[in-house]
């Protein structure tokens, strides 16, 4: 018995212990989720972060950098939005309305006043959040369908301002020739150290967005999320809670607003439309509830995926939809949360079918 | 001392009176057990208490303040918490954070100073997490402080829903049907916490479907029928009264 057993073993089998072994320590744990949400950083967080530094070191393609520039700064929106809708469970089909305003406070605050670039990027979120404090003081007393339409009706109110106001945003045109983002005479003006600067916010504001959750505010956006009957007897002020992640995500919106203009020197109502909004819903819904990694490895992927579909054309849309289809069939509770899980069992499947078509012959 | 006071208060659903001008008193420091058959608006009356829902008529003052007007989280604010009839853990969350969302009042911290995890915030955390693992010692749920709570079985997410009442340190909690659908050893270890915690100062408010449980720990006894109170007192002679047991028995019988 123990002879056959170690007959079991054979070299074939490191081809997949140790893709198992490299993937659990890249791949967030399948309970990681749930595990209590502590600070520690483990040796996997290292790894992401390695990672970031040093790959466009090493692959020194500008449209690679150029790439993961935009990458960063949807992630940035969907880190956003998924504290609002994988955290809170509100909907919000307008957040590219914030990413806009971020992005046009920063164009006409630089092209029109003259103003320091990097003044203008600290004035854009707090330009995109006050807008949500406004909005969202009326619009987040309703729920599910009613706020997802309410939401939805922001944001294309909003492209009919930029669109009109032509004195002010250059009306369908936009603007143009926004300088790039400089501090103290370093300006960013190539890819890589636009990347740099991008994935740089993007850590800061994940870091916040890690430390929010695990504190009692994270708590109070999930009981929220949970059951607002059973938040409110815990003296959980469900409006204000609301209200707050709401101006949150559209604060980080509104730096990746900024950093989109400055860095594409251009600011058009096109690029600040519904199908943004959705983009990044789909990001955070495929990244998975209630995760900040899933929503940033998604937005990672589905701006590679646009990329790499951009060749075939015609074709491109119906495979892009496709893909989010199947994704969502094989991942519904979202990428982040089950990635792990999903690609262990798999390979273990697939290499035990092997081997039982094997023991058939 | 009287802690909460009902007065007189009503409430229609749809031309159905679950609450028929009803009052009643609790007075701190003790156990009331509320008992009466399916629909005799018990549930309706801790909706009303907690805020949840508003009465069309009457008051209610907890410490001698009326809070009828009140919104929900304000009046948990002033020492009122409760747990559901259908439980309501929050399942999203692991049952240590249960606990810790239930001490949401007494931390620091907001969206600022959480998210910068400030010297401060830090510290109310660390301090909430050791807290919220004694409560769940004292429950004997300390084993199981990872996992997703809802992935507890039901007895345990009642006991889940106890603790997170407890842990915002109010002075009443209500609790609705807390022994439905626990085993008996569950409703067993349920009781002697309900009156160690009791010993400790707290006052609680029992709604019950059956009677077994709140006649065995409940000081007072106030029977509901039809939205109306017909008989109070301490649980010995309620039992003895005829007008209760011809609200149970009646029932009983027809239903038989």
């Amino acid at each position: 018995m123990v002879d056959s057993d170690r007959k079991e073993f054979r070299i074939r089998d490191f081809l997949y212990v140790v893709p198992l072994w490299l993937l659990s320590l890249i791949v967030p744990d399948a309970d990681d989720l749930y595990s209590y949400r502590g600070k520690e950083f483990k040796r996997r967080e290292l790894f992401y972060l390695g990672a970031l530094l040093f790959v466009p070191l090493i692959w020194r393609d500008p449209h690679f950098h150029h790439l993961m520039v935009l990458a960063g700064i949807y992630a940035i929106l969907a880190l956003g939005l998924s504290l609002f809708l994988g955290y809170a469970g509100q909907i919000s089909l307008g957040h590219a309305a914030f990413f806009g305003i971020g992005a046009y406070t920063t164009a006409i605050l630089t092209t029109r006043y003259s103003f320091a670039p990097f003044l203008a990027f600290w004035i854009s979120p707090f330009v995109a959040a006050l807008a949500a404090y406004l909005i969202g003081r009326p619009i987040l007393k309703l729920k599910g369908y009613f706020l997802a339409i309410a939401t939805l009706g922001f944001g294309e109110i909003f492209q009919v301002i930029v669109r009109e106001s032509t004195v002010l945003t250059g009306g369908v045109i936009g603007i143009f020739d926004i300088p790039f983002l400089s501090i103290g005479g370093f300006s960013f003006d190539t890819y890589l150290k636009q990347y740099y600067l991008t994935w740089g916010v993007l850590l800061g504001l994940f870091l916040y967005s890690k430390n929010l959750v695990r504190s009692k505010m994270g708590r109070a956006f999930l009981a929220v999320a949970a059951s607002e009957e059973a938040a409110s007897t815990i003296g959980i002020k469900v409006a204000r809670t609301k209200l707050g992640v709401f101006v949150i995500g559209a604060a980080f919106a509104g730096f990746a607003g900024s950093l989109f203009s400055s860095i594409m020197s251009i600011a058009n109502p096109e690029a600040f439309s519904l199908n943004l909004s959705i983009l990044i819903v789909i990001m955070v819904i495929l990244g998975g509830m209630g995760n900040l990694y899933g929503p940033i490895f998604v937005s990672v992927l589905l701006t590679w995926l646009i990329d790499i579909l951009g060749k075939y054309q015609v074709w491109s849309l119906p495979i892009y939809g496709i893909i989010l289809i199947l994704l969502l069939i094989f991942f519904p509770d979202g990428i982040g949360t089950r990635l792990g899980t999903r690609l262990i069992y798999l390979i273990s499947y697939w290499s035990k079918k092997k081997r039982r078509n094997e023991g058939k012959v | 001392m009287s802690l909460l006071r009902v007065e007189e208060i009503t409430k229609e659903y749809d031309g159905l009176r679950a609450l028929d001008h009803f009052s009643l008193n609790v007075e701190k420091g003790i156990i009331k057990g509320l008992i009466g058959p399916n629909g005799a608006g018990k549930s309706t009356l801790f909706h009303l208490i907690s805020g949840i829902e508003k009465p069309d008529s009457g008051k209610i003052y907890f410490k001698d303040k009326e809070i009828t007007a009140l919104e929900s989280h304000e009046i948990s604010a002033l020492g009122i918490g409760r747990t559901f009839q259908t439980v309501q853990t929050l399942s999203n969350m692991t049952v240590i954070e249960n606990i810790m969302a239930g001490m949401h009042l007494r931390l620091k911290g907001n969206l600022l100073s959480s998210g910068l995890w400030l010297p401060w915030t830090a510290r109310a955390e660390k301090g909430a997490l050791k807290e919220a693992k004694e409560i769940l010692d004292l429950l004997g749920l300390l084993g199981r402080w990872k996992s997703p709570a809802s992935q507890l079985p039901l007895g345990k997410q009642k006991l889940l829903e106890l603790g997170r009442a407890l842990a915002m340190k109010p002075e009443l909690i209500l609790l609705d049907e807390p022994a439905s659908g626990l085993t008996s050893a569950e409703s067993d270890q349920l009781k002697e916490r309900i009156q160690q915690f009791k010993r400790d100062g707290m006052t609680f408010c029992i709604v019950e479907h059956q009677m077994g449980m709140v006649m065995e720990i409940a000081d007072q006894v106030a029977v509901l029928d039809n939205g109306r109170l017909i008989a109070e007192g301490p649980p010995n002679i309620v039992e003895r009264d005829a007008q209760v047991m011809d609200a149970y028995l009646k029932r009983k019988r027809s239903d038989a």
